[in-house]
């Protein structure tokens, strides 16, 4: 703008910027540019990173390294395999009882151990899903059980023996231990300890072909139980207990066996399963039959159910329990993988009134399926065909985590890490170790929006329950029943607060003297910038106390005070004219003030009228119900309605006594008369809408139609008549405020026009100003919409927070808002329940930019369209 | 109506009569009723408010109640209400009172009373029917005191013990009671000075100077001479602070067992005495013998507590001290930030920006953020600055004090950015409003004059914007107090050991999580051990919080109507 060199020889003064002024713009220039961009891209970015917290929950799992191990050709085939937490060593048992110890990490092969059997190789083994406890069965019909535990200790930086082998970097082995380094200058010492106890006789003489054992009890008192299945096919079930001497020391074990039902004849048995309280055993055979034993007594152990399992043609591969013992998987011969429950269900045709049913169908190998892993602390499960595919499943979600493939096809023994971070697979002398990385195996945008089927759930099902007291306790994380409690709460307080929002931004445009606008349009602005946690605490601690102890009278209210309005105008018709326009203002309004606290206090003087009439003297009973009718309520909620139609219905229908002759005619009288003769005719009208109301009443009740169990039921204290009645409070200042600036905003001429054309006021309200700014009305009860889903303290505070799936006015709700804020203070960082409440507002925002978009695009054409007129 | 409208034209001899139908009256009670009960809604919530509020410090007469039963309950009246008898109770009643309950449709009145004294009962309230009194008196003698702990005390006064004197009974004359008293909660005080303020600085510097080697032994490693100077240097100042330590541990045990010596006996109105040391009580009446001075200097001293003092018997007793102070400092954090940065990006989009769709865009963006629910943000708040930032900032600048989190948990810096980020649309959409009504004539006018755009922008359409975009700060202001969704997450705590800023290097803390008056009326209302106890707390709490938010939308208003009327008169 200075222009730099001298415009002619005359100026002397040097035309020159100061420099101070160039740095202080160019400076301002780069920080308004910065600052503004910034801010924009920062508040942008929220988006960004709550997608990138959400991201990892929609990701399998994949595999982070693969190592092998060779081990000396032609040993003797693997019963299991076993990681340790840290992943340092893997175990494989083999059938000679030798325990083969592989170091993972340099693929070296230590010293082993063995369990000593003598010269015989067991015909059955059986363990359990932790794994440290197995059981081997032998030809001679006896049971030994026995122990594989790993010890971890955490030792000084300098515990490593001085002989120890180097293995690799920071790892060392002597005959004993493997040792590695960890931080803090410590070394973990990983070792494995084996015991083997005496053996006890089941079946003399017969060959045990199937096993399976649980240890319980405590540490002074242990208790065991193993289900065995002989060559004859006889299932017997063994209780061994365990006593101490105080005095001597001694311990003496005593065991008592049951035989349970025999199986058919010439049965291949192909495993035995047992459930950690010995109450019930299944037995499966090769081609996938299921016998169900109940052991609950077992002085009478009775045969439950006996089911075949797979498809005709295929045989069974697997046949093993999740962890938490109430799921039961089987693979086939023909790669398919199902999980079933134990379920209660009519006409069961067992015993017990339980089933097998099939819950999960997983996706099918493309081989038969020979191993399974399962871990313990999901409902996380490995699976190996005999192609050497080793797939990662989830039961619940019933996803596929990760496909890998072993080294060789016989994969004989399959294992998963403590940590679910590893998984171990022995096949031709080769044990393969992954490491594995899945953290939410148990989301999937079909198990959090969709049915999910839980365990011990009779069906598939929406729940959201995150956390529980029980270890084997799977989270349910099932966001629809917040959504649904989200949507629940905006719609019973939009409601309410829609009406009464708009009607009174209406009669403050169009009908209040400009002065009196300006008082009343800042008060209920003031509405606007009260805190939630005042209106939650108001609702929630004195509100939801007194409805509960006047619901009749509020619900009597709610009638009464439309009622209340219209039986005063009818009043004020009787004025004369001059009267009328004398005292149209504060008189008027104070008359309306009046009919409403008269509504109230007849609402309250005839609750107990009411309610022995309509709700046979007890409307808690009632809602539940327990007692009275439908009718009556239901006519009572008709009336308004009926009352609508029928003096629509009157007013468009053209006979003498109705429709324009009627209007005619009345307009021909003088005021008062033509007043009186309007009030005289209300009566009839709201009589006969009454008549009609109860007729229709019974028609609907006969038909089997009633509220009863959809919106009305039993009740509750915290419930959302009151997050609706409190978040209206919330609301109705926003579409107030709104929808009276849309309708102020109507240009003052269209007015003018309409009013000098001879039309009323409430004809130009009604006919030209509401038209007009309806899209400015409509953006208000959008931005009022949104503001309800996000409203989140009134929620916590008055809603209760039971996340259940209803419409019932009378029970509570859990809003996404309101979870969020209940349960994200105690989620783990970054484990699967941050997560999901980050996808929880990542719904919210979602729901609300969508909703405060349209908003804004509707008030932004009608702003337009206004200008325009 | 317009063909009616068309019937009757031609009649010009028509009466003027008024048509009822176009004047659509039943149509306008229907809207002025709805206006008449929105504005009854927030007149009864404001007066429940306002009266509960006040009327909670109002000290009450003691009732001394004698039940049909036999027994007696003495304590204050709360409230009365009408409600339902249940069966069960109905059966063991007299024949005249199931009559009358009858007649009042199974209703009938009950009063709650606050009888105090919950060591003794286990319980504070009790809500007793009408049917159920025998009958009412309110005699002299009866003492309401607060205490530090076990809530009120309601009884009557047995005897007072100075220094292991018993004072004669003659003695017990207020005046002499209260001089002891007085004597005693100013000792209390000292102890609880020495302990709090003055330990509790010695502590400070212990840990502080464990910490520097610690962070010495992480740095330059155990064994290295560094660690070893470091290590010496510690040794000295931990022998100085110890010494420090003591000396004020055994003037606490002095002043503590001076303490002890001082008793108070009161005993209830069923007969069980309680002996407690008269510091214990922390303030004590007669109240059925109040003169209307009394009554007034009660009523205030409770007030003053309430202000200055902090919060104790889980919250639901004493102040709420630190939670002002936290609204104040997060409120006034918050503002550092979003102030500058809001107007800085109003600035841009309307003076710098090229206007066009991407602007359009973003305004819209911007304004719908405004409508973002601010629980989303505390998300936010709590995943990228505490937990991302603050966990990043403590492996760089807070590695001695690991795994326990500085600045990667919730806390006063942090909260106040997120509420920054919440409230940061109301100033954009409130400084661009502002910006864009200073007439562009004036901007031309500058310009015209040969000021660079900067000096147009400071020194006109920043002055003349200000009070848009003060008003906009100040809203942005009773926004961000009012909020307590995302503060629940990032932060705020029931009960905070220390405030944010104290006496201690380097004085302002801002990872410290604090207290705030929102969280506290939900705290009390919904955490507490009795929702019943706690409710005139949280009434008060709100009636301070509704004060604060009105006194900045008042000043909003004020402010804007000065500024506008000094800045007026600038146009061309």
């Amino acid at each position: 703008m200075v222009d730099e060199s001298p415009v002619s020889g005359r100026t002397r003064r040097e035309r020159k910027t100061r420099r101070s002024v160039l740095i202080a713009d160019r400076t301002a220039d780069w920080i308004i540019h910065v600052g503004g961009i910034g801010v924009i891209a920062a508040v942008l970015a929220i988006v960004v990173f709550l997608v990138h917290v959400i991201v990892p929950l929609f990701e399998g799992g994949r595999v982070t390294a693969e190592r092998s191990a060779a081990m000396p050709s032609g040993g003797p085939r693997a019963l299991a395999v076993w990681l340790d937490e840290a992943k340092t060593i893997a175990v494989a048992l083999r059938e000679s009882g030798e325990v083969s110890v592989v170091h993972v990490a340099s693929g070296r092969v230590l010293p082993s151990v063995r369990f000593d059997f003598g010269a015989v190789r067991p015909t059955a083994f059986g363990r359990t899903i932790a794994g440290i406890d197995v059981a081997f069965g032998f030809a001679d019909g006896t049971v030994r059980l026995g122990k594989i535990e790993i010890g971890i200790a955490i030792l000084p930086g300098n515990a490593v023996p001085a002989g120890a082998e180097p293995l690799g970097p920071g790892a060392f082995a002597d005959a004993q231990a493997v040792y590695e380094r960890v931080t803090g200058d410590q070394v973990r010492k990983v070792s494995v300890a084996i015991r083997l106890d005496p053996p006890e006789t089941v079946a003399p003489g017969r060959a045990i072909v199937a096993l399976d054992l649980r240890r319980g009890g405590t540490a002074e008192r242990p208790t065991e139980a193993f289900v065995t299945v002989d060559a004859d096919g006889v299932p017997r079930i063994s209780h061994a207990e365990s006593k101490r001497n105080i005095l001597t020391g001694q311990v003496r074990k005593t065991v008592s066996t049951a035989i349970l039902p025999p199986l058919p004849a010439g049965t291949a048995v192909a495993g035995a399963l047992m459930t950690e309280t010995a109450d019930q055993v299944f037995i499966a055979d090769r081609a996938g039959t299921v016998w169900r034993y109940d052991t609950r007594d077992l002085g009478r152990p009775a045969l439950a159910e006996t089911r075949r399992l797979l498809s005709d043609d295929a045989g069974l591969g697997v046949f093993g329990f999740l962890i938490g013992e109430q799921s039961l998987v089987v693979g086939a011969s023909d790669g398919s993988v199902d999980v079933y429950f134990l379920l209660p269900r009519e006409g069961a045709g067992t015993t017990d009134g339980r089933t097998l049913v099939r819950a999960h169908a997983l996706e099918r190998q493309p081989a038969g399926i020979v191993a399974l892993a399962v871990s313990q602390r999901a409902k996380t499960f490995a699976t190996a065909d005999s192609a050497g595919h080793v797939w990662l499943r989830h039961s619940t979600s019933e996803q596929t985590l990760l496909k890998t493939q072993a080294g060789a096809a016989n994969v004989a023994a399959l294992a998963i890490g403590p940590r679910d971070d590893g998984i171990a697979a022995f096949a031709n002398d080769t044990l393969t170790t992954w490491d594995i990385d899945a953290p939410h195996p148990e989301t999937t945008w079909a198990t959090i929006f969709g049915r999910v089927w839980y365990e011990g759930y009779p069906r598939p099902g929406f729940t959201w329950q995150s956390s529980s007291g029980t270890d084997s306790f799977e989270p349910k994380l099932s966001l629809v029943p917040l959504i649904f409690g989200t949507f629940k709460a905006t719609l019973y307080s939009l409601l309410f607060a829609v009406p009464v929002a708009i009607l009174a931004a209406i009669y403050t445009s169009e009908f209040v003297h400009h002065k009196v606008r300006a008082v009343v349009k800042p008060a209920m602005e003031m509405m606007a910038s009260l805190p939630s946690v005042v209106l939650g605490f108001v609702a929630a601690l004195v509100l939801a106390p007194l409805v509960e102890t006047w619901i009749v009278a509020v619900i009597l209210a709610v009638l009464l005070m439309p009622l209340a309005l219209l039986a005063g105008a009818m009043a004020w018709q009787t004025l004369p004219q001059a009267r009328a326009i004398r005292y149209g203002g504060i008189p008027k309004f104070a008359l309306m003030f009046a009919a409403l606290v008269a509504a109230a206090l007849a609402a309250h003087g005839l609750a107990p009228a009411f309610e022995s009439l309509f709700f046979a003297g007890d409307f808690k009973a009632w809602t539940g119900g327990k007692v009275g009718a439908e009718e009556p309520f239901l006519a009572v909620i008709l009336w308004p309605l009926v009352f609508v139609a029928v003096g629509f219905a009157e007013a468009r229908l053209e006979t003498p006594v109705t429709g324009a002759a009627w209007r005619e005619r009345l307009r021909r009288l003088p005021r008062e008369r033509a007043g009186v003769i309007e009030g005289i005719h209300f009566v009839i009208l709201i009589a006969l809408a009454g008549a009609l109301a109860f007729a229709l009443a019974g028609g609907l009740a006969a038909a089997g139609f009633g509220l009863r169990g959809t919106v009305v039921d039993t009740y509750v204290q915290r419930n959302t008549l009151i997050v609706g009645f409190a978040m209206g409070f919330a609301v109705i200042p926003i579409i107030y405020t709104i929808a009276e600036d849309a309708l102020n905003s109507v240009p003052e001429h269209l007015r003018a026009a309409s009013l000098a054309c001879g039309a009323t006021q409430w004809q130009t309200a009604v006919r030209v100003i509401l038209p007009t700014a309806i899209s400015g009305v409509f953006a208000a009860v959008m931005v009022g919409m949104g503001r309800a889903v996000g409203e989140t303290m009134i929620v916590v505070m008055a809603a209760g927070n039971t996340p259940i799936l209803d419409m019932n006015i009378f029970d509570g709700l859990r809003a996404l808002s309101a979870n969020i804020a209940v349960e994200l203070p105690e989620a783990v960082r970054a484990g699967t329940l941050y997560r999901m409440l980050f996808l929880a507002a990542m719904s919210l925002f979602v729901m609300t930019f969508v909703v405060n978009t349209l908003a804004e695009i509707v008030r932004l054409r009608f702003r337009k369209r206004a200008a325009q007129l | 109506m317009p063909a009616a409208a068309v019937l009757s034209v031609p009649s010009a001899s028509r009466p003027r009569a008024a048509d009822l139908g176009a004047q659509g009256e039943p149509y306008l009670w229907m809207l002025g009723g709805a206006l008449a009960l929105g504005i009854a809604m927030i007149a009864g919530l404001l007066v429940l408010v306002l009266w509960n509020g006040l009327v909670t410090f109002v000290p009450r007469e003691i009732a001394l109640l004698t039940l049909a039963d036999g027994s007696r309950i003495a304590g204050e009246t709360v409230r009365a209400e009408t409600f339902r008898v249940p069966a069960e109770r109905l059966e063991g009643l007299a024949p005249e009172a199931k009559a009358k309950i009858a007649a009042e449709h199974g209703l009938a009145r009950r009063t709650l009373y606050r009888t105090g004294n919950y060591d003794v009962y286990n319980d504070d309230f009790r809500w007793i029917a009408d049917f159920e009194v025998a009958g009412v008196a309110y005699p002299d003698g009866m003492i309401f005191a607060e205490r530090l702990e076990w809530g009120p005390f309601v009884g009557r006064l047995q005897s007072v013990t100075v220094d292991g004197e018993v004072l004669a009974a003659s003695d017990i004359r207020a005046a002499n009671v209260r001089a002891a008293h007085d004597l005693a909660r100013a000792r209390w005080q000292r102890i609880r000075k020495i302990e709090r303020v003055e330990i509790g600085a010695v502590n400070h510097i212990l840990e502080r100077e464990r910490l520097a080697l610690r962070r010495v032994a992480l740095t330059s490693g155990e064994d290295s001479a560094a660690w070893r100077a470091a290590a010496a240097r510690f040794e000295s100042r931990q022998t100085d602070a110890q010494a420090r330590h003591k000396m004020l541990a055994l003037e606490a045990t002095r002043l503590k067992e001076r303490d002890a010596r001082d008793r108070i006996v009161l005993v209830e109105i069923g007969g069980a005495a309680k002996d407690m040391a008269l510091s214990q009580v922390v303030r004590m009446y007669r109240a059925n013998e109040f003169t209307w001075a009394d009554r007034a200097a009660i009523y205030l001293s409770r007030w003053w507590e309430f202000l200055s003092d902090e919060p104790r018997e889980a919250n639901t007793e004493g102040g709420v001290l630190p939670a002002i102070f936290g609204t104040f400092a997060m409120t006034i954090l918050m503002v550092i930030v979003v102030a500058p940065f809001g107007i800085v990006t109003a600035l841009y989009l309307r003076e710098y920006a090229r206007q066009g769709r991407v602007v359009a865009l973003v305004r819209i963006s911007v304004n719908n953020l405004a409508g973002v629910p601010s629980i989303v943000y505390g998300v936010f708040g709590l995943g990228f600055f505490a937990y991302l930032l603050g966990g990043n900032i403590d492996q760089l600048f807070y590695a001695e004090r690991l795994p326990n989190p500085t600045f990667g948990t919730g806390g006063l810096l942090w909260a106040a950015l997120t509420l920054a980020l919440l409230t940061v649309p109301v100033v954009i959409v409130a400084t661009e409003e502002a910006i864009a009504a200073v007439p562009r004539s004036m901007r031309e006018g500058s310009l015209a004059c040969g000021a660079s755009k900067w000096q147009t922008i400071r020194r006109i359409v920043l002055p003349r914007a200000m009070p848009g975009i003060l008003t906009g700060i100040i809203l942005a202001m009773a926004r961000g107090a009012g909020e307590v969704a995302p503060l629940m997450l990032i932060g705020v705590v029931k009960l905070a050991p220390e405030l944010p800023i104290d006496g201690l290097f380097p004085f302002v803390h801002l990872e410290r999580s604090f207290m705030h008056l929102g969280f506290h009326v939900f705290d009390v209302g919904f955490q507490s051990r009795n929702s019943e106890a706690g409710k005139p707390m949280v009434f008060v709490t709100t009636l301070l919080l509704i004060a604060l938010i009105a006194a900045m939308n008042v000043t909003a208003i004020a402010l804007r109507n000065r500024l506008k009327r000094r800045f007026a008169g600038g146009h061309f």
